[in-house]
């Protein structure tokens, strides 16, 4: 499987992530002003009007805002009707899926520009409500009928990992530690604080002191969610949204010298139910969307120099750098542990943060995973680039891993 | 012959009884019923009776709830893989803590009804 046409980003832009600077604004400001960064990405002669089709992921506006049909709101006041906008509702991995979409699209003939964004504004609701809301991209009757959370799900996983590989919660932790840290590199993250900021400022309001972040991570100022799934375990609820600009390789070159290639894509389904599954120790979607993009780049787990994984949990982080083949299973947390992931690590992963420090307004995050390896292989990534970056991967998981999307670029 | 719905699961749950659908093609099992087989896609199946006990999968211990089940956390949750052979998520009854419960605990259905609804609980045994 390969592209007719070749596509290549030529532009990237997000807002930053966050649970209140983005209070009195609502999804079509925030995809305005997305937008609008990305067009002012491209090095040239770029207008947002040369845009020629949109792909828009969204998970639920219609829980969060009362408000449906999102891609037709965002074409109308991005002043691009009657130009075809589509939305795309894949749970967490909406806009990397729309993204993949997008590609296609242009790889098809059919459009030469094409611009893919992804937005979610959930801090409309209470903390009980985006739990419920979250918990509609699992099965509503067998699952969520059961009494499983979102978080409940992953903690299953991360249960079922323990005892398989004799994995463990500090592992995990490694995970959360190395994430907070690179989110306080990043501008455009929720969390700006390493675990230590974190620890004393939590820890004053408490009259408590920590010696180090387990310390911290282990007492009852990071409660646990589901066990084994502590707060710090979890991605925060954050509103925001990020957009990238997809062109043909030939159009391209018109708009910068300096594209970012889009490599190889894949996209697979699971079981929605994770009780459904053999296997509850592995995204088997991952492994598969992974194993066509890398067949399609030519590449391996090896060529790739920086990585922005789906660690909606810190043990989503643990399986993903397994099953995209980084590490052996069963070695992923060991890998945090020692450091291999972090930003001067073999295999730096999430390096803006990743969802657990940058946030996760769900349906922007495909797209913003993007924006960070637009950036990282440009080398514009700021205090958290990645040195040598040549190439990039982007994976997005929808729910607990019943869609995966994966997309890798190259310089 | 009942259709192969999630209401009739849930009716079969208010007699007790775990029902789910066998494949006449490809023999697969699956729990809930389905109306086309998961594994093959045929449309050719037939109830089938599973008994009641089962192992703990995996399992997590809720402290932060669904708004349904406020006031009733920690509560534990589990994926259980029947004897025999498909496996269900379903609520750990009594169970309140992670140290009373492992990966391998072996269980037993129950069938709880909260006003017209039944569920499919498990108790360790």
């Amino acid at each position: 499987m390969g592209l007719s046409r070749r596509v290549a980003m030529i532009g990237a832009g997000m807002t930053r992530f966050h649970h209140r600077i983005h209070a009195d604004k609502t999804s079509r400001e925030l995809l305005v002003e997305a937008a609008v960064e990305a067009e002012g990405s491209v090095d040239r002669d770029f207008r947002i009007r040369d845009v020629e089709a949109l792909f828009i992921g969204n998970f639920s506006s219609d829980a969060f805002e009362k408000q449906a049909h999102t891609a037709s709101l965002a074409v109308d006041w991005l002043g691009l009707a009657p130009r075809p906008s589509t939305r795309v509702e894949d749970a967490c991995a909406s806009s990397g899926v729309a993204l993949n979409m997008g590609a296609m699209a242009i790889a098809s003939g059919a459009y030469n520009v094409v611009l893919v964004a992804g937005v979610e504004k959930m801090r409309t609701l209470s903390t009980e409500e985006v739990t419920d809301t979250l918990a509609m991209a699992a099965d509503a009757i067998y699952e969520v009928g059961a009494g499983f959370t979102f978080p409940g799900l992953y903690a299953a996983i991360a249960n079922a990992h323990f005892s398989r590989h004799g994995s463990s919660w500090e592992e995990l932790a490694a995970v959360s530690i190395k994430n907070h840290g690179n989110g306080k590199l990043n501008p455009k993250a929720h969390f700006q604080q390493d675990i230590m900021e974190t620890a004393r400022s939590l820890g004053e309001r408490k009259g408590m002191t920590f010696r180090d972040e387990l310390e911290f991570l282990r007492s009852q100022l990071n409660p646990v969610i589901a066990y084994p799934l502590r707060l710090f375990d979890c991605c925060p609820i954050s509103d925001g949204a990020a957009a990238v600009i997809l062109a043909s390789e030939e159009v391209a070159r018109r708009y910068t010298d300096t594209p970012v290639h889009l490599r190889g894509f894949g996209q697979a389904s699971d079981s929605m139910a994770l009780h459904d599954r053999e296997d509850l120790t592995s995204l088997r979607a991952t492994t598969l969307a992974a194993s066509q993009a890398y067949r399609m780049a030519g590449l391996n787990a090896e060529d790739i120099d920086v990585a922005d994984v789906h660690d909606c949990f810190t043990i989503a982080e643990v399986l993903a750098t397994e099953d995209l083949g980084f590490f052996p299973k069963g070695e992923g947390g060991k890998a945090a542990v020692e450091g291999r992931t972090s930003l001067k690590g073999d295999k730096p992963v999430n390096p803006d943060g990743g969802l657990k420090a940058k946030g996760h307004p769900v349906g922007a995050t495909g797209a913003a995973m993007a924006y960070e390896i637009f950036n990282q292989l440009r080398g514009e990534a700021g205090e958290h680039q990645v040195a040598d970056a040549e190439v990039g991967l982007v994976h997005n998981v929808g729910a607990s891993g019943a869609t995966v999307a994966v997309q890798i670029f190259g310089r | 012959m009942a259709e192969f719905t999630s209401k009739s699961f849930s009716d079969y749950l208010r007699e007790k009884r775990i029902r789910g659908t066998e494949c006449r093609d490809c023999g697969a099992v699956h729990l809930p019923p389905r109306p086309l087989c998961p594994n093959c896609s045929s449309r050719e199946l037939d109830w089938v009776d599973l008994g009641s006990e089962g192992v703990i999968k995996s399992f997590t211990v809720i402290y932060v709830p669904l708004t349904r089940m406020q006031g009733r956390s920690p509560y534990t949750v589990g994926v259980v893989r029947l004897d025999d052979g498909p496996s269900i998520s379903g609520l750990i009854l009594d169970v309140g803590s992670e140290d009373e419960v492992t990966v391998g605990s072996r269980v037993k259905a129950e069938f709880i009804s909260e006003g017209d609804r039944v569920s499919l609980c498990f108790r360790l045994i």
